[in-house]
Formats: C-alpha cells, sequence, structure tokens
C-alpha cells in the first residue's frame, strides 16, 4: 500500500507539471492538426498509383485514414520522449536528491516516472483521435479500448527509451537536439506517410522502392506500431498482425529494464 | 565519545571506521561517532574536511568506502530503506519542485514517506505554521526567497516525523533574522517531540547552543564533547596582540612563542600562563598598539586544533570537486 502511495505521488507530480507546462499542450494540439488538415488533406487526391500499367488505388483508403493512425503515433512519440526532459530537470534542480533519500525503492520511483510520461503520452494521443471523425475514420469501442492498450505500450516503452537517453545526457539543448534528431527519421521511416503496398511480393516493392529504405522500414519497430494502430483502427495491415503487439511489448520491456539498470547506478 | 556505549538502539547514529576515498584523496578517514538519542549534534570543520561527504553517506545517496553507520538502529548498507524512513534531510543546496506549490510540495512528501492521509494532513498544517509560511500555502515555490524555500525544506523533512534530521549547512546564504529564525523553529521541534538533529555549519556561534559538537578536520573526527567541554580540554586563554614594530613581533615571539598570526599582522599569543598579563604589559606595555584577550571559546578552540581559523575561508579546491559531483553525480 505505501508504496502505491508513493508511486502514485510521483506519477501525480509528473501529471500535474505537464499539464500545467502550456508549451507542451499546445504542440499536442497543433501537431495533429497539422498534419491531418495540411498533410492529409493536401496529400488526399495523389494517394493512388499507376503499377504496372494498370491504375487503381495502393490501398483502399483515402490518404488521410492512412495517416491517420501513424499521426497518433507520431504525438505520442514527441509528448513520450519529451517528458524524459524532466529526468534531466531533476537532476539539475535538486529533486532527485529529495526521491533518492526516500524510502521508496529505485524501481518504484522509476515506475511512477514512466507512468506518468506515458500518461501524459497517450492523452496526448487520445487528442488526435478527437479528431477521427475528420479523417473519416471510424471505430467502435472495442477497436478504442484494443488501441488505447497499444497506445499505452508504445507510450511505456518511448518514454523509457526517453529516460535511458535522458540519463546519457546532461544538458537540455542536447536533449532537444536529440529527440529532433531521432523522432522524424524513425517517423517517416515507419511507413506512416506511405505505404508499403502489401499486394506486392518483396521483390515487386524493390522495384518500387530502394532497397535500403525498405530494409530500415522492415528494421524500424516503430513500423509495427503504426501497422497495429492501422490494423485495429481502418482495419488495415501492412505486415503480420500478430507482429505489432509484440514488438510494442518487447520495447516496453526492454527499455524500462535498461532505464532502471541505469538509473539503479546512479 | 567514551561515555555513550556503541549500542546501535540505544543511540540515534553509531558511525564505526567510516572511509571514502575519491580517487587517491581520502575524504574521510576511518571515522567514528557516536550521537545519542534526542541530542542537538553539530558537525563543524573547515570547508573540504569532509562533513557533506559523511552527511550524504548517512543519507545513503553516497555509498562508503568501508566502514558501518547504523541510524536508529538500521545498517545503512543493508536496510538503506528502512534506514531513510527514520531520517529527514535538508541539503545545502534547495531540492524542491519549484513548480509545484508549497502544499504539493510536503504532500508528495508525505506520500512518498507514507503518511495516512489524516495525519499528513495535519502535519502539513501544523508544519506550515510552526515555519510561518500558511500564507504561502498554494503558492508555487518558484516564487520564494532562499529563505523561505530552507523553511520549507525544513518542514518538508519532518512531515514523516524522522528520529533524526540532517541539516547540510542550513544557514548558509541567509539573512541573520533568517538564520535565527531557523534556530528556533528547531528549538521548538525539540521541545514537542523526540528528535536528533545533526547540523554541519560553519558558523561557530550558532554551535555553542548544540548539546554536542564534534570537529572534523582532513576527513578525521579530532575532537568531540559538549561545547563546555572542549573549551575546557582544549581552549587556552590567548592574547591578540598588535606591535608597533617588527623588532617587538619578534621579541614577543622569541619569549611567548605564537599561536598563530593574523591576516592584519597582529599576533595570537598563548596567555594561559599565570600572571600572564602582568608579566606580557610590564614588558611590553610601551611597544604595542593594542591587546586584547580571548577567554577560551570554541573559535579558540577550532584554532588550537586545526591551526585554521574557522572564518578564513573560501571554496577551496576539495569543496569545489564536491560541488561537482554533486551535480552530475551519476557516472
Amino acid at each position: 500500500m505505501g508504496l502505491l502511495g508513493g508511486i502514485y505521488a510521483i506519477w501525480l507530480r509528473e501529471v500535474k507539471r505537464a499539464l500545467r507546462d502550456r508549451g507542451q499542450l499546445i504542440g499536442g494540439v497543433s501537431r495533429p492538426l497539422m498534419w491531418v488538415l495540411i498533410m492529409g488533406i493536401g496529400l488526399n487526391p495523389y494517394f493512388r498509383g499507376e503499377v504496372f500499367g494498370e491504375v487503381r488505388f495502393a490501398i483502399p483508403y483515402t490518404y488521410i485514414q492512412f495517416i491517420f493512425p501513424a499521426i497518433v503515433v507520431l504525438n505520442i512519440m514527441y509528448t513520450s520522449v519529451q517528458s524524459a526532459v524532466s529526468v534531466i530537470w531533476d537532476r539539475e534542480f535538486g529533486f532527485l536528491r529529495e526521491v533518492l533519500v526516500s524510502p521508496l525503492p529505485r524501481w518504484a520511483a522509476l515506475l511512477g516516472k514512466i507512468l506518468g510520461g506515458t500518461t501524459i503520452a497517450v492523452f496526448h494521443g487520445c487528442l488526435v483521435l478527437v479528431l477521427a471523425r475528420f479523417a473519416d475514420v471510424t471505430f467502435t469501442f472495442e477497436q478504442l479500448a484494443l488501441g488505447l492498450v497499444y497506445m499505452f505500450l508504445l507510450a511505456f516503452g518511448l518514454t523509457s527509451f526517453g529516460v535511458v537517453i535522458a540519463n546519457h545526457i546532461r544538458s537540455f539543448e542536447g536533449f532537444g537536439v536529440f529527440s529532433n534528431a531521432v523522432i522524424l527519421p524513425l517517423y517517416f521511416t515507419s511507413s506512416s506517410v506511405f505505404p508499403l503496398d502489401p499486394a506486392l511480393t518483396r521483390a515487386q516493392t524493390l522495384v518500387v522502392y530502394p532497397e535500403w529504405l525498405v530494409t530500415i522500414v522492415e528494421w524500424n519497430p516503430i513500423t509495427y506500431a503504426v501497422d497495429a494502430l492501422r490494423g485495429t483502427f481502418i482495419n488495415f495491415n501492412q505486415f503480420n498482425p500478430s507482429l505489432g503487439p509484440i514488438v510494442l511489448a518487447v520495447i516496453a520491456v526492454v527499455f524500462f529494464t535498461w532505464a532502471l539498470f541505469d538509473f539503479r547506478k546512479a | 565519545m567514551t561515555e555513550h556505549t556503541s549500542n546501535p538502539a540505544e543511540n540515534a547514529i553509531v558511525v564505526t571506521d567510516l572511509t571514502k576515498r575519491y580517487g587517491r584523496m581520502v575524504a574521510l578517514d576511518a571515522v567514528n561517532l557516536t550521537v545519542p538519542n534526542n541530542t542537538m549534534f553539530a558537525l563543524l570543520g573547515p570547508n573540504g574536511a569532509g562533513k557533506t561527504t559523511l552527511i550524504h553517506i548517512l543519507c545513503t545517496i553516497l555509498r562508503a568506502d568501508g566502514g558501518q553507520a547504523f541510524l536508529a538502529g538500521s545498517d545503512i548498507a543493508r536496510q538503506p530503506l528502512q534506514a531513510r524512513q527514520n531520517i529527514g534531510v535538508v541539503f545545502q543546496e534547495p531540492s524542491l519542485d519549484d513548480r509545484l506549490t508549497a502544499y504539493e510540495n510536503l504532500d508528495f512528501h508525505g506520500r512518498v514517506y507514507n503518511v495516512k492521509a489524516a495525519d499528513r494532513k495535519q502535519g502539513i498544517d501544523e508544519l506550515l505554521a510552526l515555519v510561518e509560511l500558511e500564507d504561502w500555502r498554494h503558492a508555487v515555490v518558484r516564487t520564494f526567497s532562499s529563505g523561505m524555500k530552507r523553511r520549507l525544506e525544513i518542514a518538508r523533512a519532518l512531515l514523516h516525523k524522522p528520529r533524526i534530521l540532517f541539516l547540510d549547512e542550513p544557514t548558509v546564504g541567509l539573512d541573520a533574522q533568517s538564520r535565527a529564525g531557523i534556530w528556533s523553529y528547531l528549538d521548538t521541534l525539540r521541545k514537542q517531540r523526540d528528535l536528533t538533529v545533526v547540523v554541519t555549519t560553519h558558523y561557530i556561534e550558532e554551535v555553542e547552543n548544540c548539546d554536542q559538537v564534534s570537529i572534523i578536520d582532513h576527513g578525521k573526527i579530532i575532537a568531540d564533547g559538549s561545547p563546555s567541554q572542549l573549551k575546557h580540554a582544549h581552549g587556552k586563554e590567548t592574547a591578540r596582540v598588535t606591535p608597533r614594530d617588527p623588532e617587538t613581533a619578534t621579541a614577543i615571539t622569541a619569549k611567548f612563542g605564537i599561536v598563530q598570526t593574523s591576516k592584519d599582522g597582529s599576533l595570537i599569543i598563548d596567555a594561559s600562563a599565570p600572571g600572564f598579563a602582568d608579566a606580557f604589559l610590564g614588558e611590553f606595555g610601551s611597544r604595542i598598539k593594542q591587546v586584547s584577550f580571548d577567554v577560551p571559546s570554541l573559535e579558540s578552540v577550532f584554532l588550537t586544533l586545526t591551526g585554521r581559523e574557522l572564518r578564513d575561508r573560501g571554496a577551496d579546491e576539495h569543496e569545489k570537486r564536491g560541488a561537482a559531483g554533486r551535480r552530475g553525480r551519476r557516472s
């Protein structure tokens, strides 16, 4: 009971701080609006292709529908990784010590912190879901529930990842540079903004795309996060549907363990 | 300390042979220390003596290289979580979340230390009243002055009713009024509950009111006892003399031997011999500008033991290294 109270206290602090940070909230709202309204609507008419002389839709969805789950992932990525800035903050401004001398075990302190970041990230993911109507995406309550589970796993894994990075970076500036240098490439190579046509064999895909790009997409774990959410929200999977949940769970476990290892050393 | 037994259960703090090295530098050299329950204990020493290192080890945020320490009966190496439940800590630098309000900082602390909701609420009210911050309960800590922050940290460190309160230089950087305030809060508290207070300081006048004082230098405890015991054992009556010319200075030095030379050129000499004043003034009375006599004080005890005046300070190499270590203690 005492342990839960402590984890709750740390979680509560993270959430309070994030909600008081106007800049983060504005980013969380404006980012999906920009992607849905500008990218989505702008590219919508071009999202059909001619493959081997045969005109057809690449996939049976509009472009907005196609990128909508990816925008959920993008918003979660930004928020999760950003939330790890608070690790640097705590170290710089001394609050870390208050936690270190407390009778709370290290793993509980870390868990509270990561759950706090995860909550905010899932919340920002939900801000995108509010736009579902404009993207012409409809889903049932069950789909929403499953989607939230995937979003939670993704946010948990990415927040842990952010904490790992924050443990190795000393300055706020370094962290800002880092997060942009990592988030966007991961996002763009996750088959988020363009599909790898599932109707094509790998050999045919390689005719359309250079091999390095296909390889990166296939190795990028975010690809499977996007795919899992696509499968959930628009019933479209480019990869084996069971891969998504597995990859998400592995990311969450691996990075949390890593973050804990670093934090114990501290 | 010989008059107290070393039974960990009867003493708030028992430290045996505690050692800490930073590379080749020995920060703590087999420190032994016993602090009985309910004492106001002061750790006195110049900068870089190892005070902060000792406190950090006792708070379990720094690991010792050797030796043992018990806090309220718990071994800090084997039962760190239990030891932490029994201590409250106020560090040299603030460790508040300055984006939260005073109340939220205290509430956070209470939850993390598993203080029951009703006790937490009552404790927060009482402690905010004690440190005179009731009116600032819902103000964000960022807007606080450094004195207010320090007071809030003291209130926070007491919320879970610790048996030992560590204060690392609690009055540094505060104006005289705030300093006096902090000591009066501590006095009030010790009348209300069982509490051992461990304070490091280099303001000697603050130490006079403590029950027990340990003087630490170069990582070793060089003396301990109550202030009056220390004065008896190590204090000397000294005379501070300003000679008119260098020849007189040489003559005085030859005859009485100097304890120390002050920066302003005056000599501090041993005046404890009977009839010193007569003998000294008879011989040198016309050749000195000024003479003053010091009765034994902790200041003179400190001077005798370390050969330094406590106020001769300025962060030396060691302390700076400590400060750098505090900022990025992770590697």
